[in-house]
């Protein structure tokens, strides 16, 4: 690989570069119904660089690729292109993140495994939860990743982090009398926990059994609808990216600074806190593209937008403190327990095609592939519905659990209920 | 436009990559992709000229009738021979995973040689000419509607080049598409906000500078509409559906259901369907990277099988799926040109390319005056499958209301069809002519692949339920 950062330098008319480089090491199993299928191995390397020119009192930046198949006078040629691009480009002055030095590696145990050793473990603990021939799992892909990135800029930035993570991909089936269904369950994990993984799956077996015996509801009405970690995710990545400098800068955040995102709350009040780092979050970062360190940000406490958060350009345009793009969303837990819920008449989404948020048009809804319809003590798992309301009803009315999970960039209750919510 | 120099560069090595790996696999083929994105923007603060994320690599598929070995590289410095010995060692198995694999002959390929080309004109336009057409755009929105808040022009090109190696075929071909948007934030005096988008897809710019240009009226009418939008009262109602939302339900709704390595794993309904009613007896659906002109046409698929026009749905009535290489090895039956990847760093999958409806006979006014009650619904939002179950989740942007067979200035937004998948196919009653394919989009298998498609044709009328 050529020395990209050496031929920046040379460059003479560029004020500031760049270089992003991100090695991917994977390897990859897929199984189709237990037998498997197809076995990969990636080894990859993608080098970004970003160049800037001060010209007419302003900034101009553009970024090029620099794949292997890219020799020293190709990588010339670029980087002189790119200098001619920014100099099209008239945004208003920012610096480069400041100088700073950091190398370390994000707590992990998936390196302690050969990674065909760990593959067969998973696929092992996902197999263990099949139930004769009724609960199958007629899918499963198994993605184990190595990621070491780096950033250095012409400022003195030079960053590095390696970390590990796992995705599985699991389709839990149920065959009875000629028909079957099936959910979808994808889990990511930064350390392996077998028994957690196997819980995770047999949890969904059961659910997928009772899809398969769910029915339409003989009602619509209800005290509430309970979503879980998945949904309650969806919602707080929509929130999160409305508190973000680029949304706040391009005028397009529905929510400003000092506005109450619960109106008149019933329930628990919203603290969102955008945070580097989270147990078990493969979202965990040491710094973002740019090579601002990251650093924590409440943006919503009991309710209100308090701050906005984000990267080094959008930052100083507004004049914000830069906290660098965060990604992990830390939400802190409720009051909602078990006993909230007992005797309630709720319908509790356990299932559903896929969150719809609109913030533009305070809309929350979706398509419910299974619920379960809590009327007392009779429980019925439901399907063929889909609900819609209002997002400002959602959030003045919602409840949050006091227990808290992981999923994807969230970090935080997994239960939350919503009232005035329509079911059709 | 022409075919990647260093892919060309590189032919000869992967020639000899699949002679040292044919000596211990029966089947081995080199897939090499150099693809180059370039992003041209400019909105009211900020501009730029960007390349985009691009893919320069290759990826070699081995088999000996058992499970398939893959490995991803983009490393090509190496010798061939030093290649080989990395893919074999990074594809370790237990004994357990060898003594577990599927059963997967691949067939003998008719012996071909052959370069494909389709040109674009991206070279006839500079990046100046890129930008400052971007900003102009930008401006004469800005100036023309006093409630903007932003207004965004966005120019997207994208250059393939593909090369594809193994015992029997060596196939090269090139190709560009250019993506094209518009898209304008307003507010109203009480502070809601809302954006609209207009685009333009084509192979050449020249129609991006002719066309979007002339939307421009039609985005700020409708971001000013779009402010009027309420929600919806949930219920079942006709539909009219705009090209978009056609191509919605033509992809979400019934294509992925179709795509052939979900029968080989039984997640598919559609599997038990073929050859019955699954749709009116008025509709047809096709699909293939040579069945129309749009984002995702090519000429030879990621597995080296070229690119066919698909006949999903005839009459109403499941004709044929969509099929990559290694499902058709596992089910027995012919690829159809479908096998592609998200890059070269990533598996192929059965997936749809072109997915549309043919066109009926249809007016589409008689359409609209034939509703007494319903709503015209127009541009996708998203939309998730469950081919398995076909349970639908498609989303327009927004719907305007029929009253006795006109359109009302009622909007609503946003708009969510659902409901059980062959219920809304079999209650087409009306197919307008002049169908469009709209070559804009991306489309993931479950949450991950993403892979360009374009979807479309005419208006339906339907009934549905919507939320």
């Amino acid at each position: 690989m050529i020395n990209v950062e050496k031929i920046l330098k040379e460059n003479k008319s560029l004020d500031g570069y760049r270089i992003n480089t991100s090695k991917t090491t994977s390897y990859e199993n897929f199984y189709v119904k237990g037998k498997l299928e197809t076995v990969r191995a990636t080894e990859t390397e993608d080098v970004n660089a970003t160049v800037y020119t001060s010209h007419d009192g302003k900034t101009g930046v553009s970024s090029f690729n620099v794949p292997h198949s890219m020799d020293e006078n190709g990588l010339r040629t670029a980087a002189e292109k790119a200098a001619h691009r920014a100099n099209l480009v008239f945004n208003e002055k920012f610096p480069l993140a400041e100088a700073g030095e950091v190398s370390r590696e994000i707590h992990s145990d998936v390196k302690n495994y050969a990674p065909e050793v760990l593959s067969e473990k998973i696929a092992n603990a996902v197999f263990s939860c099949e139930t004769g021939e009724e609960g199958k799992i007629n899918a499963l892909e198994i993605f184990i990743y190595k990621h070491e990135n780096s950033v250095v800029n012409s400022n003195g930035v030079n960053k590095s982090e390696t970390k590990y993570s796992v995705m599985v991909e699991a389709i839990p089936t149920w065959n009875e009398k000629d028909e079957s269904v099936e959910l979808y369950e994808a889990i990511h994990f930064t350390s392996f926990d077998e028994d957690k993984l196997k819980a995770e799956i047999a949890e969904k077996m059961r659910e997928v059994r009772d899809r398969k015996h769910a029915v339409l509801p003989d009602e619509k009405k209800f005290d509430f609808i309970l979503f879980r970690k998945k949904e309650i995710a969806e919602l707080l990545d929509n929130l999160a990216g409305d508190f973000n400098y680029r949304t706040v800068y391009s005028r397009s955040n529905v929510f400003k600074k000092g506005d109450l995102l619960q109106n008149n709350p019933t329930g628990d009040k919203l603290t969102i806190t955008m945070q580097a780092e989270a147990d078990g979050c493969r979202y965990s970062a040491l710094f973002d593209a740019d090579g601002v360190t990251l650093k924590d940000k409440t943006v919503v406490k009991d309710g209100k937008v308090v701050s906005y958060y984000g990267g080094n350009r959008f930052g100083s345009y507004l004049k914000e403190e830069i906290t660098g793009e965060l990604s992990c969303i830390v939400v802190e837990k409720g009051s909602l327990t078990d006993s909230d819920l007992s005797g309630k008449k709720y319908l509790e989404c356990v299932s559903l095609s896929g969150l719809q948020v609109d913030l533009f048009n305070d809309y929350i809804g979706g398509e419910i592939r299974l619920a379960y319809m809590h009327k007392g003590d009779e429980v019925v798992p439901v399907t063929g519905i889909a609900f819609s309301g209002k997002l400002s009803d959602a959030l003045s009315t919602m409840r949050l659990s006091a227990s808290v999970d992981v999923e994807e960039n969230y970090v935080g209750p997994d239960m939350m209920t919503v009232e005035k919510m329509n079911v059709v | 436009m022409n075919f990647s120099k260093y892919l060309d560069d590189c032919r000869e090595k992967c020639r000899e990559l699949v002679n040292i790996l044919g000596a211990d696999f029966d089947y081995v083929g080199v897939l090499g992709e150099d693809s180059q994105n370039l992003r041209v923007f400019s909105d009211k603060r900020t501009s730029g000229i960007t390349e985009g994320q691009g893919y320069c690599g290759f990826v070699v598929k081995l088999s000996n009738g058992g499970a398939v070995y893959e490995y991803s590289f983009d490393d090509f410095s190496l010798s061939p021979k030093e290649i080989a010995a990395k893919a074999v060692s990074s594809l370790k198995t237990t004994e357990k995973m060898k003594s577990n694999t599927i059963s997967a002959k691949f067939p003998e390929f008719e012996k071909m040689t052959k370069s494909f080309k389709r040109d674009s004109d991206f070279d006839d336009y500079s990046e100046e000419e890129l930008l400052s057409f971007c900003s102009s755009l930008k401006d004469e929105i800005l100036s023309s509607e006093k409630n903007a808040l932003n207004a965004q022009a966005i120019i997207v090109t994208r250059r393939d080049s593909k090369l594809f190696v193994s015992k029997d075929r060596e196939l090269d071909q090139v190709y560009g598409w250019a993506n094209s948007y518009m898209i304008l934030t307003v507010s109203d005096e009480e502070g809601k906000i809302v954006s609209a988008r207009e685009n333009v897809n084509s192979v050449n710019l020249k129609d991006v500078f002719e066309e979007l240009p002339k939307l421009k009226g039609k985005l700020i009418k409708k971001a000013n509409c779009l402010l009027t939008a309420k929600p919806i009262e949930p219920g079942v109602y006709d539909v009219i559906t705009d090209s978009s939302i056609t191509g919605l339900i033509a992809h979400e709704a019934f294509g992925h259901g179709v795509e052939m390595d979900q029968f080989v794993k039984d997640r598919a309904l559609a599997k038990k369907f073929v050859g019955d009613y699954v749709a009116s007896p008025i509709a047809s659906m096709h699909d293939g990277a040579s069945a129309t002109l749009s984002a995702a046409s090519y000429f030879f698929d990621d597995d080296g099988i070229l690119a066919h026009d698909t006949t999903i749905i005839k009459d109403g009535i499941l004709v044929s799926g969509l099929c990559d290489l290694t499902s058709a090895c596992q089910l027995g039956v012919e690829p159809t040109g479908n096998g592609r990847r998200q890059s070269f760093k990533r598996k192929a999958y059965a997936r749809m390319t072109n997915t549309f409806f043919s066109d009926g006979t249809d007016k589409l006014e008689d359409m609209i005056k034939s509703v007494k009650h319903g709503y015209m619904l127009f541009e996708t939002n998203n939309g998730m499958e469950d081919p398995k179950n076909w349970q639908i989740q498609c989303t327009a942007e927004y719907g305007i209301e029929i009253i006795n067979g006109k359109l009302t200035d009622n909007y609503v937004a946003p708009v969510v069809m659902s409901g059980y998948v062959p219920d809304l196919l079999k209650s087409i009653t009306m197919i307008s002519d002049g169908g469009k394919v709209i070559g804009s989009g991306m489309c993931g298998k479950g949450y991950k692949e993403w892979v360009r498609v374009s979807d479309g044709g005419p208006c339906l009328k339907v009934r549905v339920k919507l939320a």
